[in-house]
């Protein structure tokens, strides 16, 4: 079994290759400002951890952590509560027109932001909402709802119909049932979906930029695009702040790669 | 099982709205001194920042009377759509601002800054370069004041040009010339020719524009019709991309900036420079290598124009329509664009004045020798085009320009191309 | 209550939201794009089909149109071919699968800014590491329009492809072993196993992946909007980042929601069309 584990390895390696150039911007948040301009060795003579020092007292990243943290958690909230109610309608009830409501959640996942940020942005204007949280919780909601609705649908209708009937024959009303049978067993699909939810508002950017003026509500990537440089481009700190833009995506990734993976596929293979 | 499940429906929807809309609601902190008036400017760069001293003086002037000053980002373009963004909703938490002159026509057609013709009595219109007060006026109407002023001008090494003889050029053939016998002299690979603003942005647009002034074209005629001199323009655009084909200027140009200009030529690595009066200060510090090397001179001209044709720039001062302290708004406008303020300002950054009485000041040119020669320049500097649209023409124009700029049309498309996209705007504007 | 009411009542706040916030712009935009409106100057007017008139012969639109096609087909097929290879690849994984998948994740997961700047920083001309790379080159891959376009087209690659790797490698897992033991014992080894076996069983979800990756490409406008913004000179221009200059940068409300309902259009024939061939197959068998 070496020559397995040696082949394992190497997929292992060049899968780290592969991420390459990840690891290059986590060193070069570490690289002191003299060895940036121009790059004369691989490996720096010292780590530094003055660009991480600018980021946290000078720029405007700690706001805008605070501030995607925010809308990322309330819009998944808002995306999943929403979503897990009406895919149980949709899988379980009887509704009219079902095939119709789910045809056009899937024609509305293909909806292309750059078409509806016009109108959005005149509704934004019209509401005051500009430059609040409430405007990005709502726009990203209403993006992830059709995948969240489509994905939970699904999950729900994976579990046997015969549950639900036995604690009907118990004697549970539809909430109950809906309470007690079905949301434990579609939780760990409520999870993947609200990773995907999370993980769409913390990474959005074309929504963001266009709704927000200041560091009100200025979100993580808007921020790290308008990165501010007075003279010249400060690789280094924007190196840091986009560790820093990366920590939620890397700890899903990492900790809750099962739940990412089943929603990924499940979203895919349910055509 | 259980009893409880409506409840807890019942009770997680509203608890999940009012998370929404206790997390949605921005908040604005508000200010609890007396009467507190918001200035919202970029930050000055330069040896020390004078505005906190002048918002001191003021206050000292006007008992009860706070001025909290709000710095604005770096970039020009952030700057333009925090200002859209804050003034178009109606209820902007500034009072005064400041402004890129490009935008004052804009603004005041949108009717966001204050009409104040009647504030300021007409010597002080007068006391600033009619050139600065010319972009500020929109149907007879004065609608901002002059704070700082900017022109285009010519950079070069007096050391390289002394050395072969030569005087400052007057015509852009002359320029390449000398360029040629420089570096046929020096002969440093590393020594560039020209180097000029050419990336994709507002300061490309001037670039291009300096040209065509510098050719005796204009970009547009008064009645807002794009190219009213074709075959001037035409030339014009085909000598910047020549300055880059017959490598007097590096390719790089293309993406170069003011601060990547300035760079090399601080570090001594070019002949010529063309920028703003600011990089002259930095030139001119103790550790430059360009120290005491440096000379400025009008733009030079192309066949049919004149010299000097260099783009003022600058920024004004406007008050809010919305302010709620419109006198005291106004008065602090007045003040720091008053003869007192711009000469501490002259003296502590980086900025030139607007009111050319300041550049023949005995004690401002004993500290900055180059006034007098800058006063000349600033005399003879034209303003870009004066409409609340400049900004849309400006980018839309610049890709077509910088298309022709990197060889990938030939001016003659791009003309052909940026008239079309004018026309397609001006249906849109006048009907 | 009935379940009819509660189906209702459980479909109101979601059909609400999206009603609302997705169904109503959508209508909203096509009414936009026939009209002259530049809120800031508040001015508001019928335009009819002005905007898609002038869009016919505007040279800037055509160019973001070749350059949207072009990035779409380039990386498109990059990413399937690079993401099948990975998953073949990682197929054998037996250690280490975790750590393997989330090496691979992370590109996909991280936020397209930072993948933008990411990008940046190594394509710089003296700083970056592809120039270090290649000998301490100064070659300016973002500023020479003949090579931001592929420069840009490797970035999505890169970010993309484990989506297409990951739905492979799920697929590859499901295909039982037997099936190769089988195949080995008629004498098919290595490609033809490949060929005969792997291909048809995987190729159904490679054209699902083919689908959301060509739908995203379309629709693509995070990464070079902030890697490139569209230049140099617009050979970067895709026809999001068109619309987006149209909309807040000219301030053209009607005429960049013109641009935005033709992106909205190609989005939706290319899925309709990928759904019917989709069929097609399916029926073929």
């Amino acid at each position: 079994m070496r020559a397995g584990a040696r082949r394992d390895a190497l997929v292992l390696l060049g899968l780290a290759l592969y991420a390459a150039p990840f690891f290059w911007q986590a060193l070069t948040s570490l690289r002191p400002d003299a060895e940036l301009l121009p790059l004369a060795r691989l490996w720096p003579s010292g780590l530094t951890l003055a660009h991480y020092d600018v980021v946290f007292r000078q720029s405007l990243m700690p706001r805008a952590l605070v501030n995607s943290l925010g809308i990322a958690l309330l819009s998944t909230l808002l995306a999943v509560v929403l979503g897990a109610l009406a895919a149980y309608a949709l899988a379980r009830l009887p509704v009219r027109g079902r095939g119709l409501i789910l045809l056009g959640m899937i024609a509305a996942t293909a909806f292309p932001q750059i078409a509806t940020v016009s109108p959005l942005y005149l509704m934004m204007r019209a509401f005051g909402l500009r430059d609040t949280w409430l405007a990005l919780i709502l726009a990203d909601a209403s993006f992830t709802l059709p995948l969240v609705i489509w994905l939970l649908a699904g999950f729900i209708r994976e579990i046997p119909p015969a549950l639900e009937e036995a604690a009907g024959v118990d004697g549970a009303g539809r909430l109950a049932t809906l309470r007690w049978v079905v949301l434990p067993l579609v939780a760990p699909g409520m999870a993947s979906a609200g990773l995907l939810a999370f993980l769409f508002s913390w990474n959005e950017f074309l929504f963001a930029y266009s709704f927000t003026a200041t560091e009100a509500s200025r979100t993580v990537p808007v921020a790290l695009a308008l990165f501010p440089g007075v003279f010249e481009v400060p690789w280094g700190d924007i190196a840091a702040a986009s560790l820093l833009a990366s920590l939620p995506p890397i700890l899903i990734v990492v900790a809750f790669q099962r739940f990412l993976v089943r929603g990924l596929l499940a979203g895919a293979l349910r055509e | 099982m259980t009893r409880r499940p409506a409840r807890a429906v019942l009770l997680g929807l509203p608890v999940l709205l009012l998370t929404l809309i206790v997390g949605g609601c921005g908040e604005r902190a508000t200010s609890g001194a007396p009467v507190t008036l918001v200035f919202k400017h970029a930050k000055i760069l330069g040896p020390a920042d004078p505005v906190p001293g002048l918002l001191r003086r003021f206050e000292a002037l006007h008992p009860g009377v706070r001025v909290q000053s709000e710095a604005l980002t770096w970039s020009s373009d952030e700057q333009h759509q925090f200002y859209v963004i804050n003034l178009e909703g109606g209820s902007p938490p500034f009072d005064v601002m400041m402004l890129d002159v490009i935008w004052v026509p804009e603004f005041a057609r949108a009717g966001w800054i204050l009409d104040l013709t009647n504030f300021v009595p007409p010597a002080e219109r007068d006391a600033h370069f009619p050139t600065a007060i010319e972009p500020a006026l929109r149907e007879g109407r004065l609608w901002a004041l002059p704070w700082f002023m900017n022109v285009g001008l010519l950079y070069y090494r007096t050391d390289l040009l002394a050395k072969y003889g030569f005087r400052p050029p007057e015509t852009h053939d002359e320029l390449i010339r000398q360029v040629r016998r420089i570096r046929e002299g020096e002969r440093d690979p590393r020594l560039d020719g020209f180097l000029w603003q050419g990336k994709q942005y507002e300061g490309g647009m001037v670039n291009v524009l300096e040209a065509l002034w510098a050719n005796g074209a204009r970009l547009l005629d008064d009645a807002g019709r794009p190219f009213p001199e074709p075959d001037r323009a035409r030339e014009s655009l085909a000598f910047l991309r020549g300055l880059i084909e017959s490598g007097v200027s590096p390719g790089w140009v293309t993406a170069g900036d003011e601060e990547l200009t300035r760079r090399p030529f601080g570090d001594g690595r070019a002949i010529f420079l063309r920028s703003w009066p600011y990089a002259l200060d930095l030139f001119e510090l103790p550790a430059s290598p360009v120290r005491g090397k440096v000379g400025v001179a009008p733009l030079p001209r192309l066949p049919h124009g004149e010299a000097g044709a260099g783009s003022t720039g600058g920024a004004h001062l406007a008050v809010s329509a919305r302010t709620r302290h419109r006198a005291l708004a106004v008065e602090l406008v007045r003040f720091l664009t008053s003869d007192a303020a711009q000469r501490a300002m002259t003296e502590s950054a980086a900025l030139r004045p607007s009111r050319p009485s300041l550049y023949r000041d005995a004690t401002l040119v004993a500290r900055d020798p180059s006034l007098p020669a800058l006063l000349e320049l600033m005399r003879r500097g034209r303003p870009r085009p004066i409409t609340p649209y400049y900004l849309m023409l400006s980018t839309t124009l610049q890709p077509e320009f910088s298309a022709v700029l990197v060889g990938r049309k030939s001016p003659e498309r791009a003309m052909r191309d940026a008239s079309a996209q004018v026309e397609h705007m001006r249906r849109a504007i006048a009907p | 209550m009935s379940d009819r009411r509660l189906s209702w009542l459980f479909l109101a706040p979601a059909l609400l939201v999206l009603g609302g916030l997705t169904v109503y712009p959508a209508v909203w935009v096509l009414w936009l794009s026939l009209q002259y409106r530049i809120p800031v100057f508040s001015i508001s007017r019928w335009a009819g089909l002005e905007h898609y008139a002038f869009l016919a012969v505007d040279t800037r639109f055509w160019n973001a149109a070749w350059v949207t096609a072009a990035f779409t087909l380039v990386s498109v097929a990059l990413e399937c071919i690079l993401g099948l290879a990975i998953a073949l690849a990682l197929r054998g994984q037996r250690r280490w699968r975790q750590a393997a998948v989330a090496l691979l994740l992370l590109a996909w997961a991280l936020p397209s800014v930072v993948t933008a700047k990411m990008f940046e920083w190594l394509y710089h001309p003296s700083g970056g590491l592809v120039n270090f790379l290649l000998g301490g080159r100064t070659i300016n891959w973002l500023g020479d329009p003949a090579l931001a376009l592929p420069a840009l087209i490797a970035a999505d690659v890169w970010r993309t492809t484990p989506f297409v790797a990951l739905l492979c490698y799920a697929r590859l897992l499901t295909i039982p072993p037997d099936l190769y033991e089988a195949g080995q014992v008629d004498g098919a080894a290595g490609w033809q196993a490949f060929a005969r076996i792997t291909w048809p069983l995987v190729r159904p979800i490679l054209f699902v992946a083919l689908l959301f990756r060509t739908l995203d490409a379309l629709r693509a406008f995070d990464l070079m909007f902030v890697l490139t913004g569209g230049g140099p000179a617009g050979s970067t221009e895709t026809l999001t980042v068109y619309a987006y200059r149209a909309l807040f940068q000219t301030l053209q409300v009607g005429f960049g929601s013109a641009i935005g309902v033709v992106v909205f259009a190609l989005v939706m024939l290319v899925a309709v069309a990928y759904l019917r061939l989709m069929n097609q197959q399916e029926r073929a068998g």
